[in-house]
């Protein structure tokens, strides 16, 4: 590094290592640039004089959308079978496989509808998330193989394993093998709706509770600089370490960085929030700011600390809080420190798939502090809110009514 | 390590692709394709015409495969393939009869969705006048700068896509470098003025 207290700023847009930390930003190369700039302050102005030239000089660069990315591979696909038969003889059975789910990158989730829909147009996750106004997920508990095939999950708890090599998982009590074959790039994807919870252990060893009403979807197994998994909903990851390749949740609206560690992320798209907690270790949040002409930026996060991000304002709240609350609901335990009852009760209906509606919307805001045992059944969950909280329910099938009282 | 400096790691997907192993293709597809798709829209509008570049890249591997050599270098590889095939499909549809090096493309350099600004004093103003400097430069000088801040190309491989020699490609980014530092410059002294001023007189477009 020494080398680098001569350089001029051109020396430096000239030089590969200053450019790969320009561009990947890794752990590594933060630091040891930043010891560098310690070392030789005097350098600072000219390596941000450098870094500005850069950053101008660098443009954004397009993608194709999600259904033109499918639909080309597809092309490639097919094209390939067609002219090489021998060859690809394995894979004309994947080419009459109807669906195929595909996700790269991008933020929308592909999902089956009951209706026959043309493949590129499965954009379902954004069509049953978006509508706020539906309380009910019309989402079916499902684990999509990266070759396409479902395999529904009966159970309250599913367990999903995958071994290190990927081309074997454990579901519940099956054991599937997976062909390592044509599709392994792509993703596999978990949905649970409403009423239910899922264990997955990635194949590269990290653990991922995932909450109910929400969707995960991750390669079978890691390749590539990153490990990279996306999450609508709400899940709690344990990380397996890696220091070689940070682990990115990617929601709608941010990007948490993590090498390994235990954090909380709820991203559930009919919230106004996007909340993460950090249980252990140490996270860098991405925070993507859609509008043009604004950079993405990165906060950096602590044990113990929760962050809310405002998906509208962009406005970040940052708390400490005692992370271990926040991730009871992986034993079924929602504890409250005077949180708005609305919230509270949302999370309720998500647990068992019951619809909670509330007569005067202003019984959203009552304050709710305590522990609430969601084993028991809901009429008996809204009993003890009842205790701290004047309200009245009543229930007629799956609907609760609530009334001030 | 990221990705694009991990040469080892290529080198053996590569092997693996060669060998016959088909899993690794998709996962090549899917690390590259949207980064070939930018690269092709710089040649032309035609989103249809750059996938259909792409593809013919990738079933050229397949078809060849038997017939590549190795390489640790998946990028630069797709790079200049997807560049060729775009090239020939511009020639094709332009119907005039071209020799060989002979055809004058176009590049774009769109400024106006840079990424990671971290300078606060980014303003309207800036903007306007980096998209008039980079609307200065020439084609080569933009590829050029784009496949080394954006692609993290290597001197010696600009060269060989841009068909010029090392000292000529150095020289190209540096000169391209200069030209947009002094317009930063200009900048502090109220350059806006001077800058429109430069432009209803060169009678040049913005981008």
């Amino acid at each position: 590094m020494d080398k680098y207290k001569n350089f001029s700023e051109s020396d430096f847009l000239d030089d590969h290592y200053f450019l790969q930390w320009l561009t990947y930003r890794s752990a590594e190369d933060e630091e040891i640039w930043m010891d560098f700039l310690k070392s030789y302050p005097s350098k600072v102005q000219i390596v941000r004089a450098a870094e500005s030239i850069f950053n101008l000089l660098r443009v954004r660069e397009r993608e194709m959308n999600l259904p033109e990315q499918f639909e080309l591979w597809n092309r490639i696909r097919i094209e390939s079978v067609t002219s090489e038969k021998n060859v690809w003889v394995k894979l004309v059975k994947y080419a009459a496989v109807l669906i195929c789910v595909f996700c790269s990158g991008a933020l929308s989730f592909y999902l089956y509808q009951d209706k026959p829909i043309p493949v590129y147009n499965r954009v379902i996750g954004s069509v049953t998330f978006e509508d706020s106004t539906k309380k009910y997920s019309n989402l079916k508990a499902l684990l999509i193989l990266s070759d396409g095939s479902k395999i529904p999950l009966e159970r309250q708890l599913s367990k999903i394993s995958y071994n290190y090599s990927g081309n074997q998982l454990v579901v519940n009590q099956d054991t599937i093998k997976q062909e390592a074959g044509f599709n392994s790039g792509f993703l596999n994807r978990v949905s649970i709706p409403y009423g239910k919870k899922s264990i997955i252990e990635l194949s590269d060893g990290t653990k991922v509770w995932l909450n109910a009403g929400s969707q995960i979807a991750f390669p079978t197994v890691f390749s590539g600089a990153f490990r990279k998994v996306e999450l609508k909903g709400e899940a709690f990851f344990e990380v397996a370490k890696n220091a070689e390749r940070p682990f990115l949740v990617e929601t709608c609206d941010q990007v948490v960085h993590v090498v390994g560690t235990k954090f909380n992320v709820s991203a559930y798209p009919e919230d106004k929030f996007v909340q993460t907690v950090l249980q252990e270790g140490k996270v860098s949040l991405e925070i993507r700011d859609k509008k043009l002409l604004k950079k993405d930026h990165f906060i950096e996060m602590d044990p113990d600390q929760m962050i809310e991000l405002d998906k509208e304002s962009k406005e970040i709240f940052r708390s400490v809080v005692d992370a271990s609350k926040y991730i009871m609901w992986r034993d079924d335990i929602l504890e409250f420190n005077k949180i708005d009852l609305g919230k509270a009760l949302k999370q309720i209906e998500r647990f068992y798939d019951i619809q909670i509606t509330l007569a005067d919307p202003k019984i959203a805001l009552y304050k709710l502090s305590g522990k609430l045992d969601l084993k028991e059944n809901p009429e008996d969950v809204l009993n003890v809110i009842k205790l701290t909280v004047p309200i009245a329910w009543r229930k007629t099938n799956k609907n609760f009514k609530l009334t001030e009282k | 390590m990221p990705n694009f400096e991990n040469k080892t790691d290529e080198r053996l997907l590569w092997v693996k692709f060669l060998d016959g192993d088909d899993q690794v293709l998709s996962s090549i597809y899917l690390e590259h394709s949207h980064s070939l798709f930018d690269y092709g829209c710089r040649f032309t509008n035609d989103r249809d015409l750059v996938k259909d570049c792409i593809q013919e890249v990738f079933c050229n591997l397949i078809k060849m495969r038997s017939r590549l050599s190795e390489t640790d270098n998946i990028k630069f590889y797709l790079l200049t393939s997807t560049k060729r095939e775009i090239i020939r499909a511009l020639k094709k549809s332009s119907k005039k009869i071209y020799a060989e090096d002979d055809f004058d493309y176009s590049f774009e350099l769109l400024l106006n969705k840079n990424i990671d600004q971290q300078d606060a004093e980014f303003d309207e103003g800036k903007q306007v006048a980096l998209a008039v400097a980079l609307g200065m430069l020439t084609d080569r000088q933009k590829e050029a700068i784009y496949l080394r801040f954006n692609k993290g190309l290597e001197y010696d491989e600009i060269s060989a896509i841009l068909n010029l020699n090392y000292q000529s490609s150095r020289a190209l980014i540096h000169r391209a470098i200069e030209k947009l530092r002094s317009l930063i410059r200009l900048e502090e002294a109220k350059f806006t003025q001077v800058l429109l001023s430069m432009f209803t007189s060169n009678n040049k477009s913005v981008i």
